[in-house]
């Protein structure tokens, strides 16, 4: 079953670290966005039964309340699970009762908040504006409206941060009492506010302190770890990001969106006068089975479980041992065995790659 | 056009000689373009420089040879200009370039003077006996300074005011008047007709389809089409398929004489038989003498040089069988080391053929290869009476058995503004250098000659000496012989094993910072592993510098964008390609650069 990604590029500030396809809310560009919006979701959707939909973005929440709307009427298109989940990105500065009614009405039943950090100085570096009091209010707001699955982002290893600065903001996450956290090392990525100005990473050595800090801190108090870089609470492992992971098709619909269907990946263009022109994909790539199976290794292990080796050869018609090295790191504790599961030694998930690239 | 039909009074044989960069292969291509040889439309930038990189460089690295028609006061002139390589490593090329002419043109740019090369090569001419005709180049670029750069050639060189020619290979101004000066004042070849025929052979290139073809001067007698040919230093012997003149393009002749300057194609397979600077003569009638000057080329500097990828051993062998038929200076011989496996040991007349060398296997071949810190030859007797050659610090004895170690030195012109004459002195001190002498060239310029171990040539001295002078200095050199000196191998050890490719022999006085800079060479490029890895220098069993070069923490992408499993891959694919450039050493993946990290260590 499939999932379906909804990119919406409109923002009202942008962040100084975010390289995703975002530009300046503009109502003259974000209702003629959604017009083609619509017109792509009907000219590819199946018609097949989803089991998740995730409008992220950009901020969705930048849309004005009527745009919302139109873009929830879009979204009725298709055609459900009953337990489905259904996200919405939100910024906090646009969580009030209006939206959150037109949200609660239209079945959302996710909201994912970019709170990222409390710390002032943080803040600063990364471009953002809010304090812990307005996301206690907003959360109060939020859980009164009945939603009963909320993430936060929290974003960390960011220049200036002290592991006692960290420690301070995950106390503050936790009060919240979100239901699922991911949880993100600061990258300076090419084309960013923070690459332009030339701002340096912190040192691996903080950055793993961090990382592993946070892993302890959020088990203790009952989350638990299930991606390397997410972690839940009561069972609320999220549906659609499980859908990347597990290496399962879905939609991708919007600007700079990427889907996977039918063994193509492809993503659509960054550029909004083509987009806004028809011209939706950018590129296409029909994958083999060899990059099929590689991709099933390179997300899989981000889970903490691993991958199940009876379901890998069930869909691969190839046991995971014949396909890659696995009995040998598995001899040199690279990766461990459970059951019917195979994973990534969690002393080594911070440097996978190194173990995926002894394997594919 | 046959050379017969031409006075042999009336042909010139001409070299064009400068420093790097003062403006020799235009103004080749200008004599080129006048005499009609190639006209404005056919003109490519610099025709004689033909390889590529060549152009890139701005230096000729291989020979080539023109013969050029001029017609002046109703007489026909055959001018054989024949270019020289610009560059140190192929000195000896050079003076066998030369030896095969009577006259050469010392091109000096007018905005910069006399600078090393000017003079080595000159002092080459002058061995030569060759008539020098002084030209000021570039005279038509708004700073040059003719009068000053007319001072130096006087006062420096001896040249009379009157013989200087001012021209631009740019614009072509005064190129005419160079021209008829040659014609002028270069004497014809001396024509001994009946003599046994002996032809210089002063290069030699691979034809696919003719085999090697040796490009000579015939200095006696002549040259025909089936004659039975003998190589005097080879002692083989061949027969003559083809001969002709290039002017650019090949031309066919049924005949070669005395004084002319051509090709000759005698079905030969392999160009170590044709030696540069080996005299040709007939085998029913041979020359009882061969031209003075001949030397078999001996490479200067070794390098290891391995594949990448193991499987490419094969394919590396070709390419250097493939580059060695038109390189006959090149040695190539299997070499096995343990941390990179199978390779070879390679032979060359100096660094910049070496780099050449290494920059065509990956261009044109495409195959990526590690190449090691390159090596002298060192004069070694041991203790046993007994004195052998060693190419490569693993073929170094034991210190127990060793009674001394003689490494060849240079003797250095050195020209530099008068202020660095201090920083020149502080640099050729800090590579062992012994002072000779120092000459002014005006005023304001010297000339500095030192003695310094060819080693530290091939360390960092072309680097120094830049940063020393902001590239002001222009540096030229020659072998001047081998001395005792204090020396010991160094080993490097990755993880608590000797990498045997990372070896150096090295000054004991020296070794402590060289030692140092290489760990720290070391540290920077050899990326975090899984694990910790130590690196340490030593001589024999003491440690004599260490880092530690920390394990790696973190490399995942924590968040996975939007479902772009797509760029991630990418990524992945992008470590991968970056670990296929990797070679492994024990259980340490070492970059290529580590290799040659031993050369550019920093002594701070």
């Amino acid at each position: 079953m499939r999932a379906v990604y909804i990119h919406i590029p409109f923002c009202k500030t942008i962040c100084s670290y975010c390289d995703f396809c975002k530009m300046f809310y503009y109502e003259r560009w974000s209702s003629k966005y959604l017009i083609k919006l619509k017109e792509e979701i009907e000219d590819l959707y199946d018609g097949d039964e989803i089991k998740s939909i995730y409008i992220g973005g950009g901020t969705p929440s930048s849309l004005n309340i009527n745009e919302i709307k139109y873009l929830m009427n879009i979204i009725k298109t298709f055609k459900t699970t009953s337990n489905f989940e259904f996200t919405f990105e939100c910024n906090l500065n646009d969580i009030n009762e209006e939206l959150l009614t037109v949200l609660k009405q239209n079945k959302v039943n996710r909201l994912s908040i970019g709170i990222q950090s409390f710390q002032k100085e943080i803040l600063n570096v990364l471009g953002r504006n809010h304090t812990f009091q307005e996301a206690k209010e907003k959360m109060a707001l939020i859980r009164s409206f009945g939603f009963k699955n909320v993430n936060l982002d929290l974003i960390y290893a960011v220049k200036g941060q002290t592991l006692k600065m960290l420690k301070e903001d995950l106390k503050l996450f936790l009060k919240l009492n979100p239901d699922h956290i991911s949880t993100y090392s600061l990258m300076i990525l090419p084309n960013t506010l923070l690459w332009l100005k030339g701002t340096s990473s912190i040192s691996e050595e903080l950055d793993a302190k961090m990382y592993f800090y946070i892993c302890k801190e959020l088990s203790k108090k009952g989350f638990k770890h299930y991606e390397i870089s997410n972690f839940a609470k009561n069972n609320k492992e999220s549906i659609h990001n499980l859908t990347y992971w597990n290496n399962e098709e879905y939609y991708g619909f919007g600007l700079s969106a990427s889907g996977y269907l039918d063994q193509i990946r492809y993503s659509n263009t960054k550029n909004l006068n083509k987009y806004l022109k028809g011209d939706y994909r950018a590129n296409e790539e029909l994958l083999t089975k060899k990059d099929i199976m590689d991709n099933e290794l390179m997300l899989g292990f981000r889970k903490i479980a691993g991958i199940n080796r009876v379901e890998f050869e069930k869909k691969y018609h190839i046991k995971m041992e014949d396909a890659y090295p696995i009995k040998p790191l598995l001899k040199n504790g690279d990766l461990e065995e459970k059951k019917e599961y195979i994973f990534i030694s969690r002393d080594k998930l911070y440097v996978m790659n190194e173990i995926l690239l002894k394997m594919i | 056009m046959n050379s017969k039909q031409i006075k042999q009074e009336n042909i010139r044989n001409f070299s064009i000689i400068a420093h790097i960069d003062h403006g020799k292969s235009t103004l080749a291509d200008r004599i080129l373009e006048i005499t009609g040889a190639i006209s404005k439309r056919e003109m490519v930038d610099q025709v004689l420089d033909s390889m590529d990189l060549e152009r890139e460089r701005g230096i000729t690295i291989k020979l080539n040879a023109v013969s050029l028609n001029y017609h002046l006061n109703d007489e026909e002139y055959i001018l054989n200009l024949i270019d020289t390589p610009g560059h140190v490593d192929f000195s000896y090329e050079v003076s066998r370039s030369l030896a095969a002419c009577e006259g050469a043109i010392l091109v000096v740019d007018a905005t910069q003077g006399i600078e090393a090369q000017t003079l080595a090569n000159l002092y080459l001419a002058m061995n030569a006996d060759l008539k020098i005709i002084p030209v000021i180049n570039k005279i038509d670029l708004p700073n040059a300074n003719i009068p000053k750069v007319k001072e130096e050639l006087k006062k420096v060189l001896g040249f009379k005011e009157e013989e200087i020619i001012l021209c631009s290979g740019k614009t072509g101004e005064g190129v005419k008047d160079l021209i008829e000066t040659i014609i002028k004042e270069v004497p014809a070849p001396k024509i001994n007709n009946n003599k046994p025929l002996r032809a210089l052979i002063f290069d030699s290139y691979f034809d696919p389809y003719k085999g090697v073809v040796a490009l000579v001067k015939v200095v006696d007698g002549s040259l025909k089409e089936k004659d039975e040919i003998l190589f005097m230093a080879t002692n083989t012997s061949f027969e003559v398929t083809e001969l002709g003149v290039r002017t650019p393009k090949e031309k066919h002749l049924k005949e070669l004489v005395c004084g002319d300057v051509g090709y000759v194609v005698a079905a030969i397979k392999d160009i170590s038989s044709v030696h540069v600077g080996d005299t040709i003569t007939l085998v029913n009638n041979k020359a009882s003498e061969p031209i003075h000057g001949y030397k078999p080329m001996k490479p200067m500097v070794y390098s290891g040089i391995f594949p990448v990828e193991p499987n490419k051993y094969g394919a590396l062998k070709e390419a250097f069988l493939k580059l060695k038929l038109n390189d006959a200076a090149l040695t190539i011989e299997p070499e096995t080391s343990d941390a990179l496996g199978f390779g070879f040991r390679v032979g060359f007349l100096g660094l910049l053929h070496m780099d050449i060398i290494t920059t065509r296997i990956d261009r044109e071949f495409s195959i990526p290869v590690i190449t090691t810190s390159p090596s002298v030859v060192y004069h070694v007797t041991l203790t046993n009476g007994e004195k052998i050659e060693v190419d490569s610090p693993n073929k170094m004895p034991e210190a127990v058995k060793i009674k001394e170690i003689e490494e060849p030195f240079i003797y250095t012109n050195i020209i530099v503004p008068s202020d660095y004459i201090g920083s020149i002195m502080e640099l050729c001190q800090n590579k062992r250098g012994i002072y000779k002498s120092l000459e002014y060239i005006d005023e304001t310029r010297v000339n500095i000659h030192y003695e310094i171990p060819l080693s530290e040539v091939v360390y960092d001295f072309f680097d120094k000496l830049k940063s020393y002078t902001k590239g002001y200095a222009s540096f030229d050199y020659e072998i001047c012989g081998y001395k005792v000196s204090s020396l010991v191998k160094m080993n490097i050890l990755l993880n608590g094993e000797i990498v045997d490719a990372l070896s150096i022999i090295v000054h004991k006085d020296f070794a402590y910072q060289r030692g140092k800079a290489i760990v720290n060479k070391l540290k920077e490029v050899i990326p975090r592993q899984l694990f910790q890895i130590p690196i340490q220098a030593s001589i024999g069993s003491k440690v004599i510098a260490r880092e530690t070069i920390s394990a790696m923490h973190k490399n995942v992408l924590a968040k996975c964008y939007g479902g772009d499993i797509t760029r991630k891959r990418k990524l992945l694919e992008k470590q991968k390609e970056g670990k296929k450039r990797m070679k492994m050493v024990g259980n340490v993946e070492v970059p290529q650069e580590a290799f040659l990290s031993i050369l550019s260590g920093d002594e701070k």
